[in-house]
Parts: C-alpha cells; structure tokens; sequence
C-alpha cells in the first residue's frame, strides 16, 4: 500500500495548519461566508441540512487497518459514534461542529488521510476498482496511476476554481466495476493490438439532471503521457466550460455543446503544448509509487478449512456464495463485507464495527480494506482457510449479512434524512424494500439485482445505472417516486429508462414487488437475471406489472 | 437560457427600477424589492433604533425568513438589545443577523471603548461601516428606513439608490412623513423602543446620542455639537464612496502584493486592452489587460513586445485565470504577469504556480485581508506537487 513520503505528510500538515487559520479567520470575520465556502468545500466540509458535514478522502477507497481504527476513533469523538461510507468511496460524518474540525484534520493527518478537495468546484478524490490489486481479470493495479493522479491533482494551482466538480475513475480492468462512463474523464486501461497497456480516455459522462454517456476522446493513449493528457483535457475545460449557469457547467455539457470533435482537436493541441512542460519526472515518481503497491506476499497452504465449512455450514454457505469473489491466487477470496443489513441505513458502519473490520484485515487480510462503491467494505486478500474463522467474528459483530449483489444491497443517497437538496427520502425507502425481501426470503431466487435510490435529481444514488432505479422527487409537497429500468454501470454502460409515473410514498414497495414478481413469472429460468430479462424482453411486460391498472384500461392516477 | 437582469450595470437597474415603482407605496416597493429579479439577493438592515419597526412589521408582513442584519456596534444601550429581541420574536423573523466589529480590530484600533470620543468617523468606521461591508458583500442589495424628512442630506432620496455601481440601495419609506411613520405604529400596535418614551426620538449607540428637547429637530440628538451627520454607511446624493468621508487628495489605490509584501504599483505607462495591441515593434513597453475571457490563442504572435500582462478575476470563483496564465507562460511570455481583482489570500500560491509574477487588489480586500494572511501563503515554492512531478523543484 501507498505510504506518504515526507512530501506527502508534510504537505497534508501543511494543508491542516491552513485550514485551521481559515477556520480561525472565517471565526472572527475576516472572511465572509461567501468566500469562506470554497476553502472550506476544498477541505472537505459542507453545511448540511442540522449541520456540517466532513468528507473524507478514501484515495481509490484503500485503507490499512490503522486508517480505519482512526476513522472508528474520529467517528466517537467528534461524531455520533459512527460513520457513512459513501458511493464515492469516501466516508461523510455527518455531526462535526465547526471548532472541531481542524482537530478531526490533524486526527487524519496521524494516520497519512486528509479531506482534501472531497468538494468544491476542483478535481475530487480518485476513485477506481475496489478489486484493484487482486480480481483475476485484472491487465495492471490501476491504484499506481490513481495516486499518481492523486498528486497531480492535490493543490493544482489552475484546477481550484473550475467551472463545476470534476470527477476521474481509474480502472485496470476490461470489466468495469468503476463506472467510468459515468465520469467526467474515465480511464479504462486496454492492450494495443502490439499488446502495450494504455488508457482508453473518456470524457464527459456523468448523471445528476442530465445523464450521459461518457464518450473516447482518445482510444489509446500510452501510459507515460496519462497527465499531459489529464492535463490537456482538464485546462481545455476551465477555459471552455460554462460559468453562467451552474446546470450547464459540468463537462459532460461542454462535450454536449461543443462536439466531442471540437473538444477532442483543441483537447490534441493543448497537450502538445503541455507535454513540454513534463521531463520523464512524472514517470521516475511513478515508478517509486508502483513499488508501494506491490501484491503482498500470499501465503501458501490448504483450504480444506474452508471446503468443509462450504460443505457443512449453511450459513456459512450461504454467505461464502454471495459475498466472495474470485482472486487472482486461488487459494485465496476476495471478501465483501455487507453493510447493508436489511432495515439498516445503507453505507453506515459504527465505531465498534469499524474496529472489527481492522482487526480482520490486520488478522486475515494482509493488512488492507477497501470501500467499494456500492457502500460496502472489502478484503482484497483472505486465503481461504480463514475464511470460517473470520465469517465467525462477522456474524458477532452483526456484519455477516449474506447479499452481495442482491436485492437489498441497495446503494442510496443520504436523501432527505441528511441532504440539504433532497427532495425525498431515500434512506427509508432503501430500508423498507430490503425489509419486505427478507420476509418474503427471495433475495436468493431473485439472483443478481442493483437497486440504486437517489433523493433527488442530482442523482448522487446513481439510478440512472440502477437496473432498477428510483429517483425521490418532490410533486406539490408530496414524496413521489419515479421508477427507472435497465441501467446499467458497467462496460456495458446504460442509461436506465422512465418507466412510466411515479408512485407516492407507501406505493413505491409493493411496485417494485410487483415489478420482482413479474420477473420471476418472465424470465427464462434461474440463470436469467433481472437484467438479461429485461434485455431481452423489453420494458413492456415490466411496465405491465408496475401499472395493472392501465393495463386493466384504466388512467393511472399519477 | 433565460436572460438574467442581473447582467445590467447597477446605475441601468435603479433607474429602470425608479421609473416602474415611482408610483407605488412603500409597501409595494418593499414587496417588489423582495422580488424582483432586477433586484438580486437582498437583506433589510437595522438599527433597531426608534422606527425600525416599521419597516421590519412590512418585512415580516410579506418574508419573515428574509435576512435582517442588525448591526450591534457593541455601545448600543442595553435597551436597544432587549427591545431587538422583542421585535424579532414578535414579529416571527426567522433570520436576524447580527453584524459586529472583528474583534481584533476593535483590539486593535478601541481596545478601550473611546474611540468616539476622539474620531467618531474612524469609530463608525469600525463599528458600522466596515461590519455592514463584509456582511453585505454577500448581497446584491440592501433596504433602509431612510426617509426624506430626516435631513438636507437625504432630501431628494429615491426609492432606489445606485450604490458606487456595486450594489443597489432600497429607500422604501423615502416620501414618508413623520406622522405617517406614527400611523403605522399605531395602526399596527407595534412595540416602542422604551427609550422614545424618555426622551430619545432617534436613537444610536449610547455614547454618541443624547435627548432633544421638545421641538428640536429628532436628529439633533445624534453627535450632538459634530459636524457629523451621517455615520459612513449612507452617502451623499447617490455619489457614494465608503468609509469616512473622502478626502479629495486622496484616492484609495489598489495595493500590489509581491513575495515582498505590500506596496504601490509602480508601471505608469497605463494598460490597452487586447484588440489595442498594436505591430509589436511599435511598442516596447506595452501593458495589456485581458478579461478572462480571453481566448490565449487570439494571442499567438503578438506576445513579443508586452512588457506586462494583468489578467482580470472578477470573482475569486472565477479560476479562469489560472490556465490563463499557465497557457501564456507556456506560450513563451517572459513578461511580467499579473492577476488583478477578486483574489484572495488562499490564492496567491495558487497565483504565484500558475505564472503570475503579482497581484494587485482594491482598497476594500486590502483592509480586509492585511499582509500577514498574504505572506502565510508567500512560501508558494514549498509543498508543491507540481513541481516535483515536471522535476522543476
Ligand atoms: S441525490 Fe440529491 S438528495 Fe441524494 S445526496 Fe445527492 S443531492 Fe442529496
Ligand atoms: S455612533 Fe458613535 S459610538 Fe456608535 S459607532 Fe458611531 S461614533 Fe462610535
């Protein structure tokens, strides 16, 4: 794993010191609200709904176990004793009072983390694969160039104040677990037809109010020119990209506007004139960082630990089915903690829970957790002997919850609960499908499902690439929810469609009941996921099943 | 996209908005104020005092979560602070703010409270002016009680007011009389500041207002025996300057800030604007300002003969400037560079790494942001990842 060098801690002191004296100024008035917020959005925190709120940076959601016990310990002092892990692989606290913030900073700084640009109008926190370093269908480690990334971008002095956030995902591998067509520049790392490995470049994708498609500014583009090129593409946008209208500002608009061909040439120019301005310093960086993420040495040994608790242990089976997935080292899993017990707000993890998760990885784990996307906690390396030992530990800390992928793994935004913008709730939305799943237990029939919630448009819940998506918006002071169907966030990239009118408040489960139920009636035998069904047959039978009543010929009062 | 009026300069604004409301009522001004677009974000600000109420009972009427800023120069008596709660519960306003000094500056300039004593300009400077500067720098627009009646300096007040360009000034109460302003209380049974009863018709802070004897104009009570009629945040027939009264010798300048610190700026020769730039021979010793809007690449060829380049930021958020100065200095310009306007302290490294060689700033962000919050960022060369990544450092 990445250890800070003493650029690297000095630089976050440094930041934490700054902050502190901004803090100090905004205190006693000699900065206004007005120019206060940048400088605190570039650090991290955010004025929330009850209060403020402090991101903190996850850099392509790895931690050791050590940032994870700081995390449970700044979760209990300066918190309500837990924290969120959030689809931006970070994790929010949601109850942090303005004094104590520097103080949470310097907490953070202990253990080599910061909050820096998890907000503002600058280039936010790298995220990438949280299998990174061990799926077996991995070409290279995309976490190198995200750190690399990482420093390229941390303070870059012409990228503070660009027209809107701006969001890079890295992947080292064809299966897309990054969404990175949902990025403002997406990196998907391929083979040339000579076998080099270089980027496909992606710009201009992303939800919020306008979905879109990312699309290839560049095809291939070798390695050593990622930030020229990053560079190129991103100062591109701060001269060209929209500051009249907050809506219209993000570069997925830019792309829109002006052509994909117009950017792309100006995009061509800029880095040619850049790439100048980089020596081959870059690389000799790059190559220190690519040491710290060398694979850990695995060790070597028997599984019939785990074959006979496969065997004999349905829970345990249960669980092992859902929650792991293939290594590169066979005799090895890739663990996912869920934390998404049903009835339980998606995402949250309590300090005691947090101190279990870092005693595993220290224990089991070759020291290193990850957070995943969908808001769940990964173990990259387990061997497989120790698989009983620590789903044992799990199931005492309330963590072993068997849904990986299912039903009730259901990404959601903080919604109403918490979102000063929301216009819904989304939380208890979450809560109450996974809920009814679990009493009518057909999470396991039901097969691979993506549920995603959003409290409103700006769509932080990801519906958009939900293969069902719901999106909380308010009509005349009433909770109404939409219902969107068939995305997906992965290679195969789709945005999901409407489908059809909302439904209130008490009528959004029974829907997707109904909508479950149908598929189980459709689909072509149990290997036939709800995705592939719904490919297959198109949204009319769904639609059929979400509104009987317009099937019966009657208008569906909206 | 819809068209914002906000794009229109201040002085187009007021007086489109004076011809449209000439006729109407205060109330209906204070309403349309509130709303309208021409308008922008907008705060009503308070004393407190002997009236006050009246235009806040309209507020509270049409907004109560409409922001009032009440200025506590902390040498208020102890009854305008009693009396300011009062109103605001009674009146159900949900977002009163309360303006005061910073209180280093009040260390630093009345660490002992007697500043009024011997400069009540530069105490209401302290205390008012430069207090309801900040607080209204996040507004577009701001509403007062101020009324014609109320003196020769305020005789031929508008409803609206173009303040120096920057901001607009709502007089909804400006064609009241005094007996009209009675009416209303009366009408409405508002609560009275206990002290009018005993004696005070106009009421400040306690050192600098006295009682006035029956008959004697309302006024006379405040800074009674100075020449002071206004304490710095109203200004003269619409010309409005802030702070003390200006001294015409002195201009305020904008201040240059350099690793060195502070000081003047020392290019005479005036700046043209980038059509202006001329054959580059022609001119050896030429200083360009560019918008930042500028398209650099309008620039390829001509950058030979300039000696100074001054990039315009006209808000901090504006990060233009920035890839700017970065694509000129790329380009080849050796000149010197500079990033004038809204620039913040917490900018200048960001300033300095991106090829700016300097900033220049107003008066205003100068008092507000003193050397010292400039020089903790001077050590732009330190912690920088750029640097090391381009093997530069
Ligand atoms: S989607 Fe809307 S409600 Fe949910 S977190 Fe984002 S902004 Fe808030
Ligand atoms: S009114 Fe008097 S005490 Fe109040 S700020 Fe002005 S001079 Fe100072």
């Amino acid at each position: 794993m990445y250890k800070y060098n003493d650029f690297d801690e000095a630089f976050v002191r440094e930041r934490v010191a700054q902050f502190s004296a901004q803090v100090a100024r905004r205190i006693d008035g000699s900065l206004s609200e007005e120019e206060f917020r940048p400088l605190r959005l570039m650090n991290g925190l955010y004025l929330q709904l009850h209060a403020y709120m402090l991101r903190v940076a996850v850099p392509y959601g790895t931690l050791n176990s050590r940032q994870m016990r700081q995390l449970a310990y700044i979760a209990e002092r300066c918190d309500k004793g837990y924290g969120h892990f959030t689809t931006r692989q970070n994790i929010q606290y949601n109850w942090p009072k303005l004094p104590d913030v520097p103080d949470m900073l310097s907490a953070l700084a202990d253990v080599e983390m910061h909050a820096i640009q998890t907000s503002g109008n600058t280039i936010r926190n790298v995220t990438s694969d949280h299998f990174a370093g061990a799926a077996a269908d991995e070409i290279e480690d995309p976490r190198p160039w995200a750190e690399l990334i990482r420093q390229w971008s941390t303070d870059h002095p012409e990228f503070q104040f660009l027209p809107r956030k701006f969001k890079i995902a890295v992947t080292g591998s064809p299966n897309d677990r990054a969404v990175v067509k949902a990025h403002d520049i997406g990196l998907r790392m391929i083979r040339d037809e000579n076998g080099e490995a270089g980027f496909e470049v992606i710009v201009g994708g992303g939800l919020g109010r306008t979905p879109m498609e990312g699309k290839v500014i560049r095809p291939f583009l070798p390695k050593a020119d990622l930030l020229p090129y990053l560079e190129a593409i991103v100062s591109v946008y701060n001269l060209l990209g929209r500051r009249d209208n907050k809506y219209k500002a993000r570069i997925k608009i830019t792309v829109h506007e002006n052509g994909i061909e117009t950017v792309r040439a100006m995009v061509e120019e800029e880095f040619l004139l850049r790439r100048t301005a980089f020596g081959g310093a870059d690389q000799a960086l790059f190559s220190q960082i690519s040491d710290a993420f060398r694979a850990p040495a695995f060790s070597v040994g028997p599984t019939v630990a785990y074959d006979s608790a496969h065997a004999g242990d349905p829970v345990f089976r249960a669980w092992a089915d859902t929650n792991l997935a293939r290594h590169r080292n066979p005799d090895y899993a890739i663990v996912t903690i869920s934390l998404k017990k049903p009835g339980a707000t998606p995402g949250d993890a309590t300090a005691a829970q947090m101190r279990v998760m870092a005693d595993l990885a220290e224990e089991f784990g070759h020291d290193e957790l990850r957070v995943s996307h969908e808001q769940n906690i990964v173990l990259p390396h387990v061997h497989r002997a120790n698989l009983p030992a620590l789903h044992a530990r799990l199931i005492a800390a309330d963590l072993a919850t068997a849904n990986i992928g299912l039903v009730s793994d259901i990404i959601a935004c903080p919604g109403m609960d918490y979102c000063a913008l929301a216009t819904a709730r989304s939380i208890p939305v979450a809560q109450e499908i996974a809920t009814r799943f679990e009493e009518l237990r057909l999470a396991h029939d039901i097969g691979p499902l993506k549920i995603k919630i959003s409290g409103c448009i700006n769509a932080c819940g990801h519906h958009h690439v939900g293969h069902i998506g719901i999106l909380g918006l308010d009509r005349a002071g009433v909770e109404n929810y939409q219902i969107t169907l068939g995305g997906d966030g992965t290679q195969d990239f789709a945005i999901g469609e409407r489908a059809g009118p909302g439904f209130a408040y008490d009528e959004i489960v029974p829907a997707i009941e109904r909508l479950l139920l149908a598929y189980l009636d459709l689909r072509d035998g149990q290997e036939e996921t709800f995705l592939d069904a719904y490919r297959r047959l198109g949204p009319g039978p769904f639609k059929a099943a979400l509104y009987p009543e317009a099937e019966r010929g009657r208008k569906h009062a909206a | 996209m819809p068209h914002d009026p906000m794009i229109h300069p201040v002085a187009d604004r007021v007086a489109g908005l004076n011809a449209r409301y000439r006729n109407h009522a205060a109330q209906a001004v204070l309403e349309r104020a509130l709303t309208d677009p021409h308008v922008g974000r907008i705060a009503l600000v308070s004393s407190f005092g002997a009236e006050s109420v009246v235009l806040l009972h309209m507020l509270s009427v049409i907004d109560r979560s409409a922001p009032v800023l009440f200025i506590d120069t902390q040498m208020l008596f102890p009854e305008t602070l009693s009396y300011q709660a009062e109103v605001a519960t009674a009146l159900g306003l949900t977002d009163v703010r309360t303006i005061r000094a910073r209180p280093e500056a009040v260390a630093a300039r009345d660490p002992e409270g007697l500043l009024h004593q011997a400069d009540t300009d530069a105490c209401c400077d302290l205390r008012k002016t430069e207090p309801l500067e900040r607080a209204l720098a996040d507004f577009d627009a701001w509403i007062t009680g101020r009324k014609r009646f109320q003196g020769a300096t305020r005789a031929t007040l508008d409803f609206f007011e173009n303040e120096g360009d920057r901001r607009i000034k709502v007089n909804p109460l400006a064609h009241w009389a005094p007996q009209d302003v009675q009416d209303y209380m009366i009408n409405n049974r508002l609560p009275r500041h206990p002290l009018v009863a005993r004696g005070y018709p106009s009421i400040g802070c306690a050192p600098c207002t006295s009682r006035v004897a029956p008959g004697e104009d309302p006024r006379a009570g405040r800074w009674r025996d100075a020449e002071k009629e206004e304490c710095g945040i109203h200004f003269i027939n619409g010309k409005v300057v802030r702070g003390p009264l200006p001294k015409e010798e002195e201009q305020p300048m904008n201040m240059l800030v350099t690793d060195q610190g502070f000081g003047k700026d020392d290019w005479t020769n005036g700046f043209v604007s980038a059509e202006q730039i001329g054959a580059p021979a022609d001119a050896p010793m030429l200083a360009v300002d560019l918008p930042s809007d500028t398209d650099p690449a309008s620039l390829a060829g001509l950058l030979q003969g300039i000696a100074l380049i001054r990039v315009e930021f006209p808000s901090f958020a504006d990060g233009r400037g920035f890839t700017l100065a970065r694509r000129l200095r790329l380009m080849g310009f050796n000149g010197r560079l500079r990033a004038r306007g809204h620039v913040l302290a917490d900018q200048y490294a960001m300033a300095r790494r991106a090829g700016f060689d300097e900033v220049e700033i107003s008066p205003e962000l100068t008092a507000r942001q003193p050397w010292e919050q400039w020089q903790a960022r001077a050590g732009w060369q330190s912690h920088d990842y750029q640097s090391r990544l381009r093997g530069t450092a």
